[in-house]
């Protein structure tokens, strides 16, 4: 397997007037063997940094090494994508719609001098972890998304390459096979060992899959850790909204705490500018009608019910504080509804708050 | 305006103008079954009263080698053209989306200047043409003649495929450069399969260009059993006097054969049309 290091990527693209800059000085290192999630929003870079590592793009400065062998440095590719051993499963899977499914597999294979019945065997083994076996004559316009999804995986793994790439695999699946999607990809590669690199908008693909995680906002590699790190201490709020669903508050620094319409918010450190984001997920709100008597919930104020709305079999609750901006909402989730205009008090998790100097 | 008012002119519109394209070809025919006295005597759109064969007859038998000829001639050709044509559109494609600025706007150059080379008039290049031909001692000769016609049509075979070969999605040929396969096996085994009904177009258009090309076949052949078909219909129209019944069903005869090509694969010409705007649809 492969160790990917990059090192200070940049890439621009010639436009009318001037550069777009899509990846500015990008630096990272994927440890051979590795699940590594790129997360970012769209326009980010995510795709152009992962076709630079293919050797799809050419990074304009920089060099890029697999192992110690530099493939590519300032605008020039040393090793062209087909020596890279790479599988890469494309947002639109890219089957060969004029070939069968079996022929879609073997593809790579052919380029290999292998012998026939060496080449049916690999596709069989591949086909049979993935459980396409029975769909292997069939044209890919014949085979539903998550098959078509499952031959691309498929055609990217039975040349056993050192590294994988998947650029929103799943972003043309319906949510239900997601889930059971992810779960493979981890599986075949924990069986496989190759070294993994996923891009992708959705935070719930880099939770299930990658172990380590980037995120690029803008062209620029803004954090890099585990995910639930980067869930729980995100270093902008953009961030924060990237990896999770979080409440964003505008509020004033004051010396008793963050000052957001009527609500209070505790401080832990102190901070220089005035005006700062206050950023809780809604896992660490409560509304409730009576005083909690636990420790561990602080009360930060009144509010009142905005909209009750009702998702995966819990109640979405939007809260705006009783004075202030009816424009500052708090959203959690609960299993039991409230009324709308309801007064409640409001409850965060002791040291939930998180709070973003802008 | 209400729909039916709408469609009625639509309709309307549509009728009048295959009208004016169906009259030429509705004369042509019928006038190929008069005796020559009646085609002088009556209107040209009224049908003979009496049918004669006679004028098919005759012109067929004087036709006959010079559609051979033809056949010989247009037909690799336009295979010969519209593939080799492809391979090039291919070759600017990889070109064009190379990582080096200097290639691709070298391709861009050259492609505009071949663009530009099937816009030259056979009769400005027919001097220099002939001297070429005639110094490969190739004058009065199929391959000759196939040699210029080569000439004309490969561009044009680039330039039309070049539009096809760009709606094939650009993942598809990412993807098999990663699998390893080099630029023939992804032309001969994607671009060509994928590009087939565009294929298809391109090989029509030229089969019925070449087939109507006169001034090449006129300059390049020197001996009457190696004319093509149109120079021989064209010599019934003489210096002296013209035989009108017969010159209509020449004409005829001599357009049956790129009649029959549009009438039988027509709808793969439509279909590589459509697969231009549908995004490659047309598979």
């Amino acid at each position: 397997m492969v160790k990917i290091i990059a090192k200070n990527i940049s890439k621009y693209f010639k436009k009318r007037n001037g550069y777009v800059i899509a990846l500015d000085d990008v630096s990272l290192t994927v440890e051979s063997g590795a699940r590594f999630g790129i997360l970012g929003p769209s326009g980010a870079g995510k795709t152009t940094f992962m076709r630079i590592i293919a050797g799809l793009e050419v990074p304009t400065k920089g060099e890029l090494y697999f192992d110690d062998k530099l493939v590519a440095s300032n605008n020039k590719i040393i090793v062209p994508p087909e020596d890279r051993k790479i599988g890469m499963v494309f947002q639109t899977w890219a089957l060969y719609p004029n070939l069968t499914a079996f022929d879609n597999i073997a593809f790579p294979l052919t380029n290999m001098k292998l012998s026939k019945e060496e080449i049916r065997k690999r596709v069989e083994e591949i086909a049979k972890i993935l459980d396409i076996g029975h769909v292997l004559d069939h044209y890919p316009r014949e085979l539903s998304g998550g098959q078509q999804q499952r031959v691309a995986l498929a055609r990217a793994l039975v040349k056993n390459p050192s590294l994988l790439l998947l650029d929103e695999p799943f972003s043309n699946l319906d949510a239900r096979m997601r889930d059971s999607a992810r779960a493979l990809v981890k599986d075949v590669q924990e069986k496989l060992g190759v070294t993994l690199i996923i891009v992708s908008h959705d935070p719930a693909d880099i939770f299930s899959i990658a172990d380590n995680v980037g995120v690029l906002v803008k062209g620029k590699l803004v954090q890099v850790g585990r995910p639930e790190d980067v869930y729980n201490n995100p270093v902008t709020i953009e961030v924060a909204n990237l990896i999770g669903e979080i409440n964003e508050l505008e509020g004033k620094v004051t010396k008793e705490g963050v000052i957001v319409g009527n609500l209070k918010f505790p401080l832990d450190k102190s901070y220089k500018s005035e005006r700062v984001i206050v950023g809780i997920r809604p896992e660490d709100v409560k509304f409730t009608k009576d005083l909690i008597n636990d420790e561990n919930w602080i009360l930060v104020g009144k509010g009142v019910v905005k909209v009750i709305g009702y998702q995966g079999g819990m109640f979405r609750i939007t809260v705006t504080p009783l004075e202030g901006s009816e424009d500052e909402e708090i959203v959690t989730y609960m299993d039991h509804p409230l009324k709308r205009k309801e007064e409640v008090l409001i409850y965060v998790k002791k040291g939930s708050v998180k709070i973003f100097e802008t | 305006m209400r729909p039916v008012i709408r469609a009625t002119l639509h309709y309307l519109a549509l009728v009048v103008i295959s009208a004016i394209w169906l009259i030429p070809v509705y004369a042509m025919l019928i006038n190929g079954f008069k005796s020559n006295l009646a085609v002088l005597s009556t209107p040209v759109l009224v049908p003979p009263t009496s049918f004669s064969l006679s004028a098919y007859h005759i012109v067929f038998n004087a036709l006959e080698r010079p559609l051979l000829n033809s056949l010989i001639v247009v037909i690799p050709t336009a295979l010969i053209s519209t593939f080799l044509g492809a391979m090039g559109a291919y070759f600017f494609y990889t070109l064009t989306y190379s990582f080096s600025k200097f290639l691709s706007s070298l391709s861009d150059f050259l492609f505009s200047l071949i663009t530009l080379a099937t816009f030259i008039p056979y009769q400005a290049t027919l001097i220099p043409l002939t001297r070429l031909v005639v110094s490969m001692g190739l004058l009065d000769n199929y391959l000759g003649i196939m040699f210029a016609m080569l000439i004309f049509y490969i561009p044009t075979g680039a330039l039309l495929m070049s539009m096809f070969i760009s709606v094939v999605p650009r993942s598809i040929i990412e993807a098999a450069k990663l699998d390893g396969a080099g630029d023939l096996k992804i032309f001969m085994k994607l671009i060509l399969p994928l590009s087939l009904p565009g294929f298809i177009s391109t090989l029509i258009f030229i089969i019925i260009e070449a087939w109507n090309n006169f001034f090449i076949p006129l300059v390049l052949v020197t001996t009457p059993g190696m004319r093509l078909i149109p120079v021989a219909v064209e010599s019934y129209t003489g210096g002296y006097g013209t035989i009108y019944n017969e010159t209509f069903a020449a004409a005829v005869i001599a357009s049956i054969i790129p009649l029959a090509i549009f009438i039988f694969l027509g709808r793969y010409f439509i279909r590589g049309l459509i697969a231009l705007g549908g995004g490659g649809k047309g598979v």
